[in-house]
């Protein structure tokens, strides 16, 4: 019996001279083995007296065991050593650059349209369009603009012939938008607009956001707190302040300039006023029954502020290098 | 508008110093665009008289002057001016003089020591005029200061006036303005006393009096031309951007700044019998006073004596017949010519006058007999001379209705409670004639006032007067409305946003290009062109975007980048019978490395499969390919047809080898356009759980011939309706060793799934035999 418990210690010390996991099974065997000294001892119970039996059988199921969790415990050891052996050779340079595709970008002009859309959508203005190449009914005629009317003259439009135009504002929306829907009315009409007009702070081509709000009881009051909310919201400042400036619109009346305080001064960022009462009976709506008001607003120019860029030229060269500064 | 501020300050009763014009003007409505300070001149600035001069030694066009400038010592200063010469008195900026630009210093110039510099206008900012030294009335007094001499304590004011407000383009108007917004008084100056003792012995015949309701005529009689114009008068045309050309006509134009009524002077001797006031007729002519001969439609009013045409009425008079140095008879007219009358007769012949531009706008009528009087008086003042009886021809002037003005209205569409009383001050300091009644006041606008003509527009002059300021922001009270949105479409912001997660930048160019790039890159000959371009490179409506978007590659190429992709989303427009067509398009370019560089990455040029892949991710496979009708701007083997729902939507390639070498590309250069609204529409998918059977997976092998299209040989097995069979897919395509030359191999994966149980060895051989089936049948497949 007491060959057996040394076997215990003998296979702790076989096992520890073992290195590798494929070795280890090949020491397991010679002592768990088949042929293994502990089967032996299993085979030989049936000769011992009876009372002996359990005894010794149970001992030997203990050596078992030893021998078991000994091997067990070496096999960690090996895969911890041969873990860490791994780890050790495994070490990458994480300050190498990530491998990636370009993200692109967005327009600064897209954002700061999508920018506005969602503040005046979250007060329930939908969404409006029309045509760029506008007849001269929709672009002037309607708006209280007859032919000939000095007012033509504010706008340098770009003539296709006598009668279509590209058009010189999105107010050209509103007509059609009025048109086509019964009031009330509540929408925005963001677009491409055209002038003949071209220095570092005027394109041939620029955007507006047209807004109109037809309804009954619609004041110059709402108009002020709409366009006030929604320069404070654009520009994340809600101490933003705004100023009225009487001024001229043929489509409006009262008609005003919108300034805005900006760097101790004043800066006018677009105009408004009620709609005429011309305007709304040419679309036919009852004037007597509803009024409201409209304003336009240059896209460009809330875009510059916004990022402080001061030269317009920038929008449409198409730089890379300018563009990539507008993430998504 | 441009005036002089002193000027403007004669026609109110108190310092004009004493409030802030600009912001009292604009916050009117009056906008001041710019204000040129005079006085900030130097007074170190002062004027000197050439005493002596000698040539310069070492220089040809330099002079030294000895300049008295009423000190002891004259000052020795060195100047190139061709003018200079002894006697004339100069403006001489002294030594510590700061002039715009720099300032002036004790300095030696070729070796001659220089203490000083004489000026010229532009130098001291008073004019453009550059040519030259500025010579001083002779009677200037040596020493004095510039800003003294030439009364410099001034400023000139540019006004941006509407075109609703003609009143204010001139000094009365906006000194009339001022009035209604402060506590100053407006000054009407007494009108000077005329001796008329001649009479004017012609007729006026105005035919059409529908477009000339007023019309005056003066004669002044043996005067002298050529009088010296006083030095004040000069100041304040000058101020006012009007340029200096004879003592009448100088005063003509400086009636005009101070009443806002143009007039004409006529020489009285060229004119032929009587005045009539007619329209022209069609192909006669007139030579102007610019010298432009102009042809009449047929439509215009014009001024004409019994012979020839004298003046287009309101717009310029002729040549032939207008006042010079020698004149010494002349016929002053002022009249009122009817805006509509006048509207678009100056652009038709393009002209814009001083006179149109107040003409087309309305003048004051009631002012126009006054104006005729005043300037006679100064004329004769100035020049001599005796007038003759006024001849005046009057018919229907407009009149000024009463409107109704309920304080209720004001209430209402401003959402401000004014009290009456108010509105009743702001009427009075407008000088309007009113009187109140129930709920309101009954208002009759002034003459001048050609813009009142509904309540609204009272409104408007209320809240002008009272000030947009105290107006309160108020939320309107509404009934809400929830937006909805749709899900079967693809919103354009979701559009933009996908193209930039796949790597695209986004541009936005212009929607007009040169009418070559659209006649060949853009194959459109039926153009849409702009009657008046910016410039002549941006002369049509594109068609396509591609012409834009290869011109923003250029740019970015010659700027070194070497991977390019860029979209827009805009419109393209065509013709046809019908009308103009507006299509909003997806377009893009791509050049380049498809990815950007970096380590461990082999750079792979950008293929008509990038492109592909790009769209299809895009679309979520919603598009098809096809190869046919694409653009001859696209390489016609490596371009294809983009379908959606079997409809012809767009198209994609790489660019033609001619036009990659037109334009100077050194690598391939990829195009892509995609009509908008189709691309919006989105397939609203059902929704399935997920078998818990895995599918089972089978690879193929087939030999097929080299021109026919993989995707027909997947729609194929899928029409085929095969049981059980999930997906089709090439995952590999070989050509070469050991693959017949005009055969290509194609590696198909299949994936074949039941949905109740795995699927048994010989089920899944079926199915792979039945797929093989058909390729070899349609398409006479191999397998490999």
């Amino acid at each position: 019996m007491k060959e057996l418990k040394k076997l215990i210690q003998q296979a702790k010390d076989d096992f520890s001279k073992v290195s590798e996991l494929s070795d280890l099974d090949h020491v397991k065997s010679k002592y768990l083995g088949k042929q293994g000294p502990l089967t032996e001892a299993m085979k030989g119970l049936s000769s011992l007296p009876s009372e002996e039996k359990p005894i010794v059988g149970s001992l030997i199921n203990e050596i078992k065991k030893s021998i078991e969790k000994a091997l067990g415990d070496r096999k960690s050891e090996i895969q911890v050593q041969l873990m860490n052996d791994q780890l050790k050779n495994e070490n990458i340079d994480v300050t190498l650059d990530g491998k990636k595709q370009n993200k692109g970008t967005l327009h600064p002009i897209s954002i700061t349209i999508k920018k506005i859309e969602s503040i005046f959508n979250s007060i329930g203005f939908s969404s409006a369009d029309g045509p760029e190449i506008e007849d001269d009914y929709h672009n002037f005629t309607a708006l209280n603009i007859p032919e000939s009317h000095p007012a033509r003259a504010m706008h340098d439009t770009f003539y296709l012939n006598k009668e279509y135009v590209l058009r010189t504002h999105t107010s050209s929306v509103q007509i059609r938008y009025m048109e086509n829907n019964p009031p009330p009315l509540r929408i925005i009409s963001p677009g491409r607009v055209y002038r003949v007009d071209s220095d570092a702070t005027h394109s041939p081509m620029f955007h507006q956001i047209e807004g109109l709000w037809i309804d009954k009881k619609i004041s110059f009051a709402n108009l002020k707190w709409v366009t006030q909310s929604f320069l404070q919201k654009f520009f994340e400042n809600d101490k933003l302040k705004i100023r009225f400036r009487p001024s001229f619109f043929p489509f409006t009346e009262p008609s005003a300039e919108i300034d805005m305080e900006w760097n101790g001064g004043w800066l006018e960022i677009g105009g408004c006023g009620m709609v005429h009462p011309n305007v709304l009976s040419q679309a036919g709506i009852d004037h007597d029954l509803f009024q409201g008001f409209a304003f336009g607003l240059g896209v460009e120019r809330l875009a510059m502020l916004k990022y402080g860029i001061n030269d317009l030229r920038p929008f449409f060269n198409h730089d890379i290098r300018f563009l990539n500064q507008f993430k998504v | 508008m441009q005036f002089s501020k002193k000027w403007l300050n004669e026609f109110v009763d108190k310092d004009l110093n004493e409030i802030k014009l600009s912001d009292i003007l604009t916050q009117g409505g009056l906008e001041v665009e710019e204000i040129e300070d005079l006085s900030l001149i130097s007074d170190l600035v002062v004027v000197g008289e050439i005493i002596e001069i000698q040539k310069h030694p070492n220089a040809d066009r330099l002079n030294v002057c000895q300049v008295n400038v009423g000190e002891k010592e004259n000052l020795q200063i060195v100047c190139g001016a061709p003018n200079a010469r002894v006697g004339i008195k100069i403006p001489c900026a002294r030594v510590g003089t700061k002039l715009d630009k720099f300032e002036i210093k004790q300095a030696k110039l070729r070796g001659v020591d220089s203490s000083g510099m004489l000026c010229s206008a532009k130098e001291i900012n008073i004019s453009n005029e550059s040519e030259g030294i500025l010579e001083l009335n002779e009677n200037s007094k040596v020493g004095e200061t510039i800003k003294n001499c030439l009364s410099l304590d001034d400023q000139i004011y540019h006004l941006s006036i509407t075109p609703n407000r003609p009143d204010c383009l001139s000094m009365r108007g906006i000194a009339k303005e001022i009035s209604a917004m402060t506590n100053f008084n407006y000054i009407k100056n007494i009108k000077k006393e005329i001796h008329e003792n001649n009479i004017l012995d012609i007729k006026i015949n105005v035919k059409n009096d529908i477009n000339c309701p007023l019309y005056g005529l003066r004669k002044i009689q043996k005067f002298d031309n050529k009088k010296e114009v006083p030095e004040w008068l000069k100041e304040r045309l000058e101020r006012g951007g009007i340029d200096l050309i004879n003592p009448v006509v100088d005063i003509v134009n400086y009636m005009m700044l101070e009443h806002g009524q143009p007039m004409h002077a006529f020489d009285f001797d060229k004119i032929k019998g009587d005045i009539q006031v007619r329209n022209a007729n069609k192909g006669e002519k007139l030579l102007l006073l610019n010298h432009q001969k102009i042809t009449f439609f047929g439509d215009e009013l014009v001024i004409a004596d019994d012979k020839n045409i004298l003046a287009l009425a309101g717009i310029m008079g002729g040549l032939e017949s207008s006042v010079t140095a020698d004149t010494t008879n002349l016929l002053l007219e002022s009249a009122f010519f009817n805006p509509l009358g006048l509207a678009g007769v100056a652009r038709r012949h393009s002209l814009n006058t001083e006179s149109s531009h107040r003409f087309e706008r309305g003048i004051d009528f009631q002012q126009t007999i006054n104006a005729l009087d005043e300037t006679s008086s100064y004329i004769i003042d100035l020049c001599g001379g005796e007038a003759s009886n006024v001849l005046e021809e009057r018919s229907k002037l407009p009149e000024r209705k009463i409107i109704n003005l309920r304080t209720e209205k004001v209430l209402q569409v401003l959402g401000l409670d004014i009290d009456k009383n108010e509105i009743n001050k702001t009427l009075t300091a407008l000088k309007f004639s009113f009187e109140e009644c129930e709920g309101g006041f009954n208002v009759k606008p002034p003459s001048y006032r050609f813009d009142i003509s509904i309540e609204e527009d009272l409104v408007e002059e209320v809240i002008r007067i009272y000030g947009f300021d105290k107006i309160e922001a108020i939320p309107p009270l509404t009934n809400s409305e929830m937006l909805g949105s749709d899900s079967s479409n693809r919103s354009l912001y979701d559009i933009k946003i996908a193209m930039a997660s796949l790597g695209y930048n986004e541009i936005v160019s212009y929607s007009f290009i040169e009418e070559s790039v659209e006649k060949e890159f853009h194959e459109n000959n039926n153009l849409i062109k702009l009657n008046n371009p910016i410039a002549l490179q941006m002369n049509v409506m594109r068609s396509k975007l591609w012409g834009s978007h290869v011109e923003a590659l250029l740019y970015n190429i010659n700027r070194g980048q070497t991977q390019i992709r860029l979209f827009e989303i805009a419109s393209s427009y065509t013709k046809s019978n019908s009308g103009y067509t507006e299509k909003q398009v997806l377009s893009g370019v791509l050049y380049g490395s498809s990815q950007p560089e970096q380590w461990g990455i082999k750079e792979k040029k950008i293929d008509f499969y990038d492109v592909k892949g790009d769209l299809e991710t895009l679309s979520e496979g919603e598009l098809k390919f096809k190869k046919k009708d694409t653009p001859g701007s696209l390489h016609p083997g490596k371009s294809a047809c983009i379908l959606k729902n079997n409809k012809p939507v767009g198209w994609v390639g790489q660019l033609h080898p001619k036009w990659k070498q037109n334009f100077g590309v050194q690598e391939d250069v990829f195009l892509f356009e995609i009509d908008l609204e189709p691309l919006r529409k989105k397939v609203i998918n059902e929704f399935n759980i997920p078998s818990k059977l895995l599918p089972v997976r089978k690879d193929i092998s087939v030999v097929v011939d080299k021109n026919i299209a993989v995707d027909d040989m997947v729609q194929a097995v899928k029409k085929a309706n095969i049981k059980h069979l999930r997906e089709i897919k090439a995952f590999d395509v070989y050509e070469g060793e050991n693959i017949e030359k005009d055969k290509k191999s194609i590696a198909f994966l299949i994936l074949m799934q039941d949905t109740y149980k795995t699927l048994e060895e010989e089920q899944v051989n079926n199915i792979v035999k039945n797929a093989l089936k058909v390729l070899h049948q349609q398409y006479n497949a191999h397998l490999r």
